[in-house]
Formats: C-alpha cells, structure tokens, sequence
C-alpha cells in the first residue's frame, strides 16, 4: 500500500521534471524557459521529496532531510529564478517577437513622453 | 545487486558529453558553465561509487570555487591586444609595440 | 521499495541529459544559467534518492550542499551578468 503511493509520487515527480525539461528545451527565449524551469521542475522536486517523507517516515534521517531540502527550495528558488530574470533583462537578452507585454518598456515610454 | 552499475554507467555517459561541451563551445563564458556542469555530474559520480567525501570537496571545488576562479581570470586578462611577432597571434586587436 | 528509488534516480539523471544538450546550445548565458540550475536540482534529486537505495546516512549530506550551493551558483552567476564579479 504504501509502495504503491511511492511509487506514484515518484512517477508524478518524473513526469514534472521532463515537461519542464522538454520545456526548457523546446521554448523560445529565456523567460519561458525560465517560467517553465521554476514551476514544473519545482512541483516535480517537491513530489520525489514528499515520496521519500511517504517511504521513510517523516521522522527518519532521510524523510527529515528530504523536509530540509523541500523548505530549502522552496525559499530559494523563486528568489534565485528572479535574480536571474532581472540580470537577463538588464543586459538585454531579446524577448521572443510573438511576446506582447512588456511593463518596463511600457513605464519608461510614458515617463519619457509625460515630460 | 548489480543493477546500481546502470547509474554507473549513465553518469559516466553524461560525464562525457559534458567535457565534449566544454571542449566544442567557442564561447568562454558557456564553457566555465559547461565546466561547472561537469563538477556537478563528477558529485554524483563520487556518491555512487561510494565517497562522500571526495563528493564533498568536489561539490565546493568543482561546482563553485573553479568557475570563479575561471570567471576571474577570464575578467583579468586582456583580450585586446595581439602580439603578432612573437606569438603570432592573429586578430583585430591592438598590435603589441616595442 | 528500494529499487524504485534507483529507478527514480536514474530516470533523473536521464532527465538532465535533456537539459545539458540546452546548456550545449542555448543562445545566450542566461539559458545556460537556467539550465544549469535545473541540471543541480536533479544531481540532488538523484543523490537523496541513491542515498535511501543504498541506505547510507553519510551520503545525505552532499545532497544538502548541492541544492543549497546550485541556488548560491545562480544568484552569483546573475550578479556576474549585471554588474561583474568583483
């Protein structure tokens, strides 16, 4: 029975993880990427962690430490995907030309044609 | 018993195609990524073959210390001048006077 | 129970394959950047997993530092893209 629910969570998990990996592959510029790298390879990871909580008991070395591992991601990674994303559009890396919104642009227009 | 080999032999694969990477890239700061990539797949290589503790100096050395030492580097040296006597070196840079 | 953990892990390293052919060609640093985050969460994956196949406790520890050091490799990475390492 429990075998069972590891068995599935692990399978969710893989299958996040390679749609985010085939995201990241097949997607056209590097805010989608970014998008799809961050939400499904987070979701992904965090079903393999609560596989190994199911499996081993959330009190054992490996379920604790899964635990560490899943408050650990998910602190960091949206901090880190948005530092990334700020670096990216700062040094101009081009959006994809089919995109349609782009705030900062949009700001800077009007602030230079207010004045 | 056995069937651990086939992390083995994935690992080592990967390991591969990463250093072919680092190799085949023209550009300096994708290979210092690729290189970086490299020291993360060589961790999980160290684990399972059984180190923890070579994975662990790799996990700093390898992954975060020697890209950016690289990083340095690559920011240090001077990239616009050729010295075409001596060297030989050809490019559109600045030639080297003396 | 334990061989699926292997299979698990496996699969994983697997999956990084995919995302090492973008790190090969990803037009500009960013991509490899993305890339290259996604590539340590899954060695992590990987080694907490063969560490509950294997039943060792020692190997959890370099499961920690790989996701905490992957997320510290970013953001110093994106702080190199803006204003330069030093």
């Amino acid at each position: 029975m429990r075998l069972a629910f590891v068995v599935l969570l692990l399978a969710v998990g893989l299958a996040f993880s390679l749609s985010g990996a085939v995201g990241v592959l097949r997607m056209p510029d590097v805010y989608t990427r970014a998008q799809c790298a961050t939400k499904t390879v987070t979701l992904g990871t965090l079903s393999v962690l609560v596989a190994l909580v199911v499996g081993e008991g959330p009190v054992s070395n490996y379920g604790g430490r899964a635990l560490i591992v899943a408050v650990l991601i998910l602190v960091m990674s949206p901090a880190a995907s948005h530092a990334l994303l700020r670096a990216a559009y700062r040094t101009g890396v081009p959006m994809w030309r089919g995109s349609v919104v782009d705030e900062p642009r949009r700001m800077r227009e009007e602030q230079e044609s207010g004045r | 018993m056995s069937a651990f080999w086939l992390l083995d032999f994935v690992l080592l694969a990967l390991l591969v195609a990463s250093a072919g990477v680092v190799v085949w890239l023209r550009n300096l700061n994708g290979a210092v990524m690729a290189l970086s990539a490299v020291g993360v797949l060589l961790t999980v290589l160290f684990v399972a073959l059984g180190a923890p503790d070579v994975a662990h100096s790799e996990v700093v050395v390898g992954a975060i210390a020697l890209p950016v030492l690289y990083l340095v580097a690559i920011g240090k040296a001077r990239t616009d001048v050729t010295d075409e006597e001596d060297l030989g070196e050809r490019g559109e840079g600045r030639r080297v006077r003396r | 129970m334990t061989y699926a953990y292997l299979v698990a892990a496996v699969a994983e390293i697997a999956i990084a394959a995919v995302l090492v052919v973008r790190l090969a060609l990803g037009p500009s640093i960013s991509d490899r950047i993305v890339a290259l985050n996604v590539v340590s969460t899954q060695a992590m994956l990987a080694v907490l997993l063969f560490a509950a196949y294997a039943d060792r406790t020692v190997y959890l520890d370099v499961a920690l530092w790989l996701a905490s050091f992957s997320y510290l490799g970013t953001i110093v990475w994106s702080r190199y893209l803006e204003r330069g390492l030093l």
